[in-house]
């Protein structure tokens, strides 16, 4: 009979409670070309070790849970094939830049605080009756934000991004690129209001254009594009500010 | 600098300001700098040698002429500030970022230390 052919994971553990520092623990899995670092891990939990804690749910890189760091590279662990890496070992390790919880799983509060910031959401001075209908996109207007929109809240690129290593104050690249699909939204409002936000010391010019945002985006979004014109408009938006101030200057949305 | 309850600043910044100047100079940079480069250092003297010692005399007289001057201020003052930015935001990555504030005088001083000299030599032109 064939010998099953396996693949090591060295899995990044921290217990809080029980461990004092990090460690690794290695793990044979059998290899199958057709499994994900995620199922591999899912079989550790499974049928070796119940005490190993990761984030997953769909299984198919729609719900942004399972982010790990796979050989270093921020990656879904969903999307990450065994095969890639076979027959050489499989580090797994937290999402860096991120405090961590409990093994592979990093507390998200800060991230969601800065996605909070840039109120991520349809603002409107007036608010028309159902009656009135819906609010009508040309294509054109659609094609304005739509590939920002198909962000899924990942935050690969948060550890991919080296200024949110050392930088608490900057927003990072998924609130940004949210924040900018909603300032190019021509239904919003809001952009002043965001664009207040955006504007503070190194919340949107702590970016210094790497661009490795946009290389680990599983999504194809582009955030570091989005923050060069955001900066743009931030830009535009001082200068008015300065021009005219007290509010006088306020851009209102891309549409209005 | 005052922090919000996430301990973030809640007030815009001048930042806008430098990176305007940083976004602007970057275009002349890339596309003016290189194409000047280009013109007066190699298509002007790879040809003839008395008529690029002509074509050079006609330049130097060009730049003599105030409209000329004002680019020329325009095109390498902004060049500076980008290259003042940048070197701002290099030194905080390499871990001088509570520096940031204190950077801005020998980065931006220095790019407007360079736009006064470049102002003088054209005037003098």
């Amino acid at each position: 009979m064939a010998e099953t052919k396996t693949i090591t994971l060295e899995l990044f553990r921290y217990h809080p409670e029980t461990d004092s520092e990090p460690r690794f623990q290695s793990y044979e899995v059998p290899y199958d070309e057709d499994w994900v670092v995620l199922d591999a891990i899912n079989w550790i939990k499974d049928y070796v070790d119940g005490s190993v804690t990761h984030r997953w749910s769909c299984r198919m890189g729609v719900c942004g849970s399972c982010g790990m760091m796979v050989n270093g590279e921020p990656k879904l662990t969903c999307a990450a094939f065994l095969k890639n890496y076979y027959p050489f070992p499989i580090k797994v390790e937290p999402l860096v830049n991120f405090p961590v919880e409990r093994d592979l799983v990093v507390d998200m509060e800060g991230f969601m605080d800065k996605l909070q910031d840039v109120k991520p959401y349809i603002i409107r001075d007036d608010v028309n009756d159902t009656s009135e209908g819906e609010y009508l996109q040309t294509p054109a207007e659609l094609a304005q934000y739509k590939q920002y929109s198909m962000c899924i809240n990942c935050m690969l690129c948060y550890s991919a991004c080296p200024v949110v290593g050392h930088e608490d104050d900057f927003l990072g690249p998924a609130a940004l690129a949210l924040g900018h699909r909603y300032n190019k939204d021509s239904r919003d409002q809001g952009q002043s209001e965001r664009l207040e936000v955006m504007l503070r010391s190194e919340a949107m010019w702590g970016c210094t254009f790497v661009g490795e945002c946009t290389v680990v985006c599983p999504k194809h979004v582009d955030p570091a594009g989005a923050i060069q014109q955001a900066k743009a408009m931030g830009a535009q938006e001082y200068f008015k500010r300065f021009v005219m101030p007290k509010g006088a200057g306020a851009t209102k949305g891309a549409g209005a | 600098m005052s922090r919000g309850k996430s301990g973030r600043p809640t007030r815009p910044s001048g930042e806008a300001f430098w990176w305007a100047l940083f976004s602007a100079g970057g275009v002349m940079a890339a596309i003016f700098v290189p194409a000047f480069i280009l013109a007066t250092g190699f298509l002007l003297p790879s040809g003839d040698p008395a008529a690029a010692a002509e074509g050079a005399q006609r330049l130097a007289a060009l730049a003599g002429w105030w409209p000329v001057k004002l680019v020329l201020l325009g095109v390498i003052t902004l060049s500076l500030f980008h290259c003042a930015h940048r070197i701002r935001h290099t030194l905080m990555d390499v871990g001088m970022r509570r520096l940031a504030g204190f950077l801005k005088l020998p980065c931006y001083g220095g790019a407007l230390a360079g736009t006064v000299w470049l102002a003088l030599v054209l005037w003098g032109i």
